[in-house]
């Protein structure tokens, strides 16, 4: 018999070495963030995942083109401005956080891909800042594109194009600072709810529940007992950061509204909306932190 | 039409303990809210009859405990065994399409129907802060015991025809319902709120100043009946038609 | 087995299906009988997409399935005897194994419920967890509890989608046991594998299925002999290789040899010719030929053969 020889090879079949560019975190976080906002939308995705997102943002934009064609066919009524034109966006801009929110890091987690990412040169908090920077992007695009649409359709409207810039020019900023800050504060709580779950259906039932079902519930109870349940306010996203972008545009509620009832000061709105963007981060660091991946 | 294997098997599919307390919780909110108008002497301008009618009972109960419970049961009722790969199981069984659609929206209706109950029957009573309601309640139980169904079966139709009913459906509440009827009195037709608050207001005996829906009770009902009627065909239909996605 | 007579128990008349304009099965057509086939693939090249096809759960965009004569798209009835054991491994997770399984016996309405189900998780010895709930099992425990469930209405036909993911060795070794035992008591199993052993070791009948189209289908021996056009392998041991050797080079059916320890590999292009020619060449040599064997009759070489063609 032979003695069986202990042997082991190694064999060249031609793996080498990469020694090119190494393009980096920095890189690394830019494709991520691109890839996020692209699938946002349902870019680069199946059919299928285009038509939920593309049919809320055009929801979004109906608002802006029923003020244009009000002022084209009727008059100069005024119906939506810069001001007020959160309150006819916010179903929508909740809608789409339901639906997408859940997307936006659900996937990873479901299909446990976090690990791919977190071995490669992408630190969790890179990969936090990539996923909510594109979806606080995509929010941004669906609370400034129908006023951007807005302005420039009043701008060509206008008889006096020059006059009409003079005369707006000082919104423009504060258009795009609360376009910013609802998208940043909205992105922030809703990926906190969403990412407590990797249930696609029970993210989208509890973001809406934030949005949706706190709603009526405040706006209720404000009416129903004033000194209690004007805090109720505070519960409902939509109240809290209209009340925000009222404060942006240093304008009052209407009277009879939910916020006038409640008669608080205007600046309490954009700190409760604050607060609530800060707890919604720290809730999503804290949940990337612990996951195991 | 009815298989009880399957109804049971989806009692223990949707009640799940921790579901099942957050569905209780949520059919609590209404309740919570007619406890503060009753304990807040300050009724304002609304007397108890108007506010149960119209602000507990058709923008609580019917405008969000109804639809959004339905929803959530009714998509789930099928929806959880597409995403999950156990509706083979109940497929590849020698038991007609139909059974199954039928046997579901049997579940999805009832626990959509104790929820939405326990959420009217006392708001309704504490609304009313002990004056008489001219069967308010009772015909509120009735009408969203109707709604229901009618919800559950459209959104069960949704759930099988769509991978995405859930936002569909929530499309549907809140921008068709919340928005667009409200713009536009012509979709009322359209609206299964609109056929809850119709049937709701042919059984009440109060005045038109109380409670006055947009939709004679008829109407609701001839409407809510071909609606559903529509909804379960289509669901028996797309059931049939349904095939398994890429292996993935 | 059944009798030649009898119509097949699986039919396939050119059935192609498609997605969009991706096309997931072209024009296979294949009939067979009771005993076991093996549904043998690369990932992605339509196993999974026929299986479904048979079991009703894919409509054939051109073309018709049968099952037992019946068509398989749209037709519940069919179910009656036929089993499917899916590939994923999702079960009810809040039902022991027990219910599981009693719950499908209930959906058949067998007159028996709870004998036909300690029957069928005694086939998959399953006994002792039984009375877990199934969320809590490993892989191959789902896996077995997911064939007792295909089993407890002692279906005439099974079709398994590659039941062998997550089965230890004693499991694999106990479930093509089964498996066996059932095609001689006359079913007929179709399972799907990209696992060339699994289907080497278990099936009689192979279908080789290559980007969607049917490569071969039959006894893989007889599809390697079929092969002629490629070069086959012969290991021999005779008298005196080295003679041998010399003479068979000689042979225009051969093309190479080679002196391996106490063996020589011979290469020939022609089957037919070389076995033909092989005594007669040792004869006029006069060497005696112990034994000749191909040395590369496993389904892997068919399968990297029919797969690179």
């Amino acid at each position: 018999m032979q003695q069986a020889e202990r042997s082991g090879n190694i064999y060249d079949l031609g793996y080498r070495g990469y020694d090119g560019l190494r393009l980096g975190r920095k890189h690394a976080i830019a494709s991520l963030y691109f890839y996020t906002l692209r699938s946002a939308f349902g870019l680069g995705r199946r059919p299928g995942s285009k038509i939920i997102p593309m049919a809320i943002a055009i929801i979004a934009l109906i608002p802006a083109a029923g003020q244009l064609a009000i002022a084209a066919l009727v008059s100069d009524v005024e119906v939506y401005t810069p001001s007020n034109y959160f309150a006819y966006i916010e179903v929508p801009v909740a809608l789409f956080c339901a639906a997408i929110a859940p997307e936006i890091c659900g996937r990873d987690m479901r299909q446990r891909t976090l690990s791919l990412y977190f071995s490669r040169a992408l630190h969790r908090r890179d990969y936090i800042l990539a996923k909510l920077g594109a979806f606080a992007t995509a929010l941004t695009v669906l609370t400034l594109f129908p006023q951007a649409v807005l302005v420039i359709g009043n701008g060509l409207a206008s008889k006096d194009l020059w006059g009409y810039v003079q005369d707006n020019w000082a919104e423009l900023p504060r258009t795009i600072v609360s376009g910013l800050f609802i998208a940043a504060v909205v992105a922030n709580v809703s990926l906190a709810i969403a990412t407590q779950t990797s249930r696609r259906a029970y993210a989208t039932i509890a973001v809406v529940a934030w949005f949706l079902v706190t709603f009526p519930i405040g706006g209720i109870l404000v009416e129903v007992s004033h000194d209690t349940g004007r805090y109720a306010l505070f519960l409902s996203p939509f109240e809290f950061i209209h009340g925000a972008t009222l404060w942006i545009f240093n304008a009052s509620p209407g009277a009879d509204t939910s916020m006038d009832l409640a008669g608080f000061p205007q600046w309490v709105y954009p700190l409760v909306a604050l607060a609530y963007g800060i707890v919604g981060f720290a809730f999503v660091v804290r949940r990337f932190d612990r996951i195991s991946a | 039409m009815i298989d009880a294997t399957i109804v049971r098997l989806t009692m223990r599919q949707l009640l799940g303990q921790k579901r099942t307390l957050l569905m209780l919780g949520f059919a609590m909110i209404p309740v919570l809210i007619a406890l503060l108008y009753r304990l807040n002497g300050d009724h304002r301008a609304n007397d108890p009859q108007e506010w149960t009618a119209q602000v507990a009972l058709g923008r609580l109960v019917v405008g969000l405990t109804l639809p959004f419970t339905a929803l959530v049961f009714g998509t789930a009722a099928l929806g959880t065994e597409f995403e999950d790969g156990t509706a083979v199981y109940l497929l590849s069984k020698p038991i007609p399409r139909s059974t199954i659609v039928m046997s579901k929206l049997l579940v999805a209706w009832a626990a959509t129907c104790v929820v939405t109950l326990i959420a009217a029957i006392p708001s309704g009573y504490i609304g009313l802060s002990g004056e008489s309601g001219g069967g308010l309640v009772a015909a509120f139980a009735v009408a969203v015991i109707a709604g229901s169904l009618i919800y559950c079966a459209a959104f069960l139709w949704l759930s099988i025809a769509t991978s995405r009913a859930l936002i569909a459906g929530l499309l549907y509440v809140f921008i068709w319902e919340g928005v667009v009827v409200n713009l536009f009195r012509g979709v009322r037709i359209l609206s299964v709120r609109q056929y809850t608050l119709g049937i709701a207001g042919q059984l009440a005996n109060v005045s038109e100043r109380i409670f006055n829906p947009r939709l004679e009770g008829p109407q609701a009902l001839l409407l809510g009946a071909i609606v559903t009627a529509v909804a379960i065909f289509l669901a028996f239909r797309a059931l049939k038609r349904w095939e398994i996605g890429e292996a993935s | 087995m059944t009798e030649p007579g009898a119509p097949p128990a699986i039919e396939c008349d050119h059935v192609s299906r498609w997605y969009g304009n991706i096309v997931a099965v072209n024009d296979i057509s294949f009939s067979l009988r009771a005993g076991i086939t093996g549904l043998l693939g690369p990932n992605g090249a339509g196993k999974s997409t026929m299986l479904h096809m048979l079991a009703g759960f894919l409509q054939p965009s051109a073309g018709a399935v049968r099952v037992l004569g019946q068509p398989a798209w749209g037709n519940p009835e069919m179910y009656r005897q036929v089993g499917l054991v899916p590939e994923r491994e999702a079960v009810y997770p809040f039902l022991t194994g027990y219910e599981f399984v009693l719950d499908s016996a209930r959906l058949h309405h067998l007159p028996d419920p709870e004998d036909a189900t300690l029957r069928a998780i005694r086939m998959v010895e399953l006994e002792d967890a039984m009375g877990r709930a199934t969320g809590g099992y490993s892989k191959g425990m789902k896996q077995r509890i997911k064939i007792a469930a295909a089993l407890v209405h002692e279906p005439t036909v099974l079709l398994l989608d590659e039941p062998f993911n997550g089965a230890d060795p004693r499991q694999r070794l106990h479930l093509m046991s089964l498996l066996r035992e059932m095609a001689a008591a006359g079913k007929t199993i179709v399972f799907s594998s990209h696992i060339l052993e699994e289907v080497e070791r278990l099936a009689e009948e192979v279908l080789v299925i290559v980007s969607g189209r049917l490569a071969a289908s039959g006894d893989f021996r007889e599809i390697r002999r079929l092969m002629t056009d490629r070069p086959h392998t012969f290991t021999v041991r005779a008298s005196d290789n080295r003679r041998l050797a010399a003479s068979l080079v000689a042979d225009p059916s051969v093309y190479g040899v080679e002196l391996q320890g106490s063996e020589l590999q011979v290469r020939t292009s022609e089957f037919a010719a070389f076995t033909m020619a092989v005594a007669g060449v040792a004869r006029r040599s006069g060497v005696t030929i112990f034994e000749m064997r191909p040395t590369d009759e496993s389904l892997e070489s068919v399968f990297s053969y029919l797969v690179k063609r």
